[in-house]
């Protein structure tokens, strides 16, 4: 653990007197590095198509993977059927996009529509309902689901094989299902020693409430091991690279007024992003300066709103883009480092997921997310999404060795195991500028710990591990 | 001598355009065979849409709006549905937006 790695060295301390000479040097690690997000960044920008194709795309590269997991559940001699082959009564295997047609989901069409009279609706941060209902969809037909399959669970968009028979009433009874399962994963490489990669998420800059930076300018100086005694320092040489999961700017960046204002109130004045980029400039500098840093955009940075969130602009970076240790990457990220694999959203999809279904626990939809394969079934219905034709980018092809997201509530973290031996570490990474808290990951022995660095919490004894500023 | 009032059309000859629409219009109908191998041509042009208008339409290739021919059939082959290989041909000989685009290549979204 990061911790214990800190404190072992017990004779030097900040006790004791300077020592005439120069300290001794750390040298960081440098792992290696190949980012993989390729699949990630959009080339072309046209917005002309229709979301069908995402769909249908979806369904082509998943019926071949869940037809076979169908035939490892059920048996090989399973019965798979399209909706149109359906005979009544007949046991058999549908492999179907689901649908959940909820009345709570907001829709333009409704709200235009009832304009009229419309009563003022209360904000909601759940839109499921008792009268959804779950629907799969094939190429070409669809059906009403019913029988054992939850229905508050399932989310639309996801792929899955379900087992039963159509009864008279033309709904089909669910006795079974099955979702794809992890893919499979490439070996992690053995290492020899401790290494660490650090994941924050939610610095919020520019919020209104400053509180937060004093711990943020604690979390920067102690990996850039300005923070400690020798013990300390020497554990911060192992924190080999940082990643900022999304959120780098706060909510109130984002004001909502420039654009209803008219402009001639609105000439002179700055937009609030403007400072908080700044700020945010001069924090990497001191990051990039002693450790590599990979910057991921999310909810409320400036760059684009649909998924696949493209790298924010280096020209907002004057000061620290000049660093090669800058990385600035994409929305769901995906890099090897050292030979682990880690992949990643900022959280926009696991979010999307609880306000539409009954799950609550970020680590449980992370898991969910894994075992349909798919980083963000919800987009593009409920979750803004680009519109892809070719492929859905958004498929797991390969399982990841940490799997994260970030905008968490809270700090959890779980190994899942799969049918093939698979391991990955589930982390919700949390909201720094509420929790002040960052987590480390170990790639070695593939853990994950929380870094706390609130200095005036009122939950002090919480799972903090190590409370740097004590 | 009488001088005449000189118009503005004496020195710029009168130029009449030809209606936007009324060209885009008429491209669709196939010209009016006069030989007898203007009229096989025609029909085999024929015959190659109607394959082309063929594979549109079917469902196992997924939706073919807003797409080109050539992309869409590029995708059922990423995805294993063995597109047939003489469609491809097709669309890599023609390059008019009659052959490269779907069949609903007219309406808008």
């Amino acid at each position: 653990m990061f911790s214990e790695l800190s404190a072992q060295k017990e004779g030097s301390s900040l006790l004791c007197r300077p020592s005439e000479d120069q300290g001794p040097v750390f040298d960081r690690m440098s792992l290696a590095y190949s980012p993989c997000s390729e699949r990630y960044t959009v080339g072309e920008r046209s917005f002309s198509r229709q979301y069908a194709h995402i769909y249908a795309a979806r369904l082509m590269q998943m019926r071949p993977l869940l037809s076979e997991r169908a035939k490892q559940k059920w048996g090989s001699d399973v019965l798979i059927r399209k909706l149109c082959d359906l005979q009544t009564g007949e046991q058999c295997c549908i492999v179907g996009t689901l649908f959940k047609r909820m009345d709570l989901q907001p829709s333009i069409l409704k709200e235009i529509s009832e304009e009229h009279n419309l009563l003022p609706q209360p904000a909601r941060v759940k839109f499921i309902s008792e009268t959804d209902e779950l629907i799969l969809e094939d190429e070409l037909q669809r059906i009403k689901l019913e029988g054992n399959i939850y229905r508050d669970k399932c989310v639309t968009g996801s792929v899955i094989a379900i087992y039963g028979a159509e009864k008279n009433d033309g709904k089909f009874t669910v006795e079974d299902f099955c979702m794809a399962d992890l893919p499979p994963q490439s070996p992690r490489p053995t290492l020899s020693s401790d290494r660490f990669v650090l994941l924050v998420s939610g610095l919020g800059l520019g919020s209104t409430h400053a509180d937060s930076m004093l711990g943020l300018q604690l979390l920067v100086d102690m990996v850039t091991g300005q923070l400690g005694d020798q013990g300390e320092q020497s554990g911060a040489a192992t924190i080999s690279r940082v990643l900022l999961v999304g959120n780098l700017l706060s909510q109130n960046t984002q004001d909502a007024d420039a654009a209803t204002k008219p402009k001639y109130l609105t000439k002179k004045t700055q937009a609030g992003s403007v400072e908080a980029i700044r700020l945010l400039d001069e924090m990497l500098l001191q990051l990039v300066a002693s450790v590599p840093v990979d910057v991921m955009p999310g909810q409320y940075d400036p760059t684009n709103f649909t998924l696949p969130q493209q790298a924010l602009h280096r020209c907002m970076f004057p000061l620290s883009s000049v660093y090669p240790t800058l990385q600035l990457v994409t929305n769901p990220h995906q890099s090897h480092i050292d030979g682990v694999r880690f992949l990643g959203t900022s959280g926009q999809n696991v979010c999307d997921i609880q306000r539409y279904s009954s799950m609550d626990d970020h680590l449980e939809i992370l898991e969910d997310t894994l075992r349909l394969r798919h980083l963000a079934p919800t987009a593009p219905d409920t979750l803004g999404c680009y519109p892809f034709y070719q492929k859905d980018p958004f498929i797991l092809e390969e399982c990841p060795h940490v799997y994260f997201s970030g905008m968490a509530p809270t700090f959890q973290s779980k190994l899942v195991k799969g049918p093939d031996g698979q391991e990955c570490l589930l982390v919700t990474i949390p909201d720094f500028n509420s929790t002040q808290t960052a987590c480390l990951v170990n790639l070695r022995t593939l853990t994950c710990e929380p870094i706390s660095f609130s200095a005036f919490s009122a939950d002090e004894d919480e799972d903090s591990e190590m409370n740097v500023s004590h | 001598m009488t001088t005449k009032p000189r118009l503005i059309t004496d020195s710029f000859k009168v130029v009449k355009k030809a209606k936007r629409g009324a060209r885009k219009a008429k491209r669709p109908l196939s010209p009016p065979p006069t030989h007898q191998a203007e009229a096989g041509a025609a029909t085999l042009q024929e015959e190659e849409l109607r394959t082309l208008r063929h594979f549109d339409l079917d469902w196992r290739f997924g939706p073919c709006t807003g797409i080109s021919r050539l992309h869409r059939w590029e995708r059922a082959e990423l995805h294993g549905l063995d597109p047939p290989e003489e469609i491809r041909e097709l669309l890599q000989t023609h390059t008019d937006p009659e052959y490269s685009l779907s069949l609903w290549r007219d309406y808008p979204l």
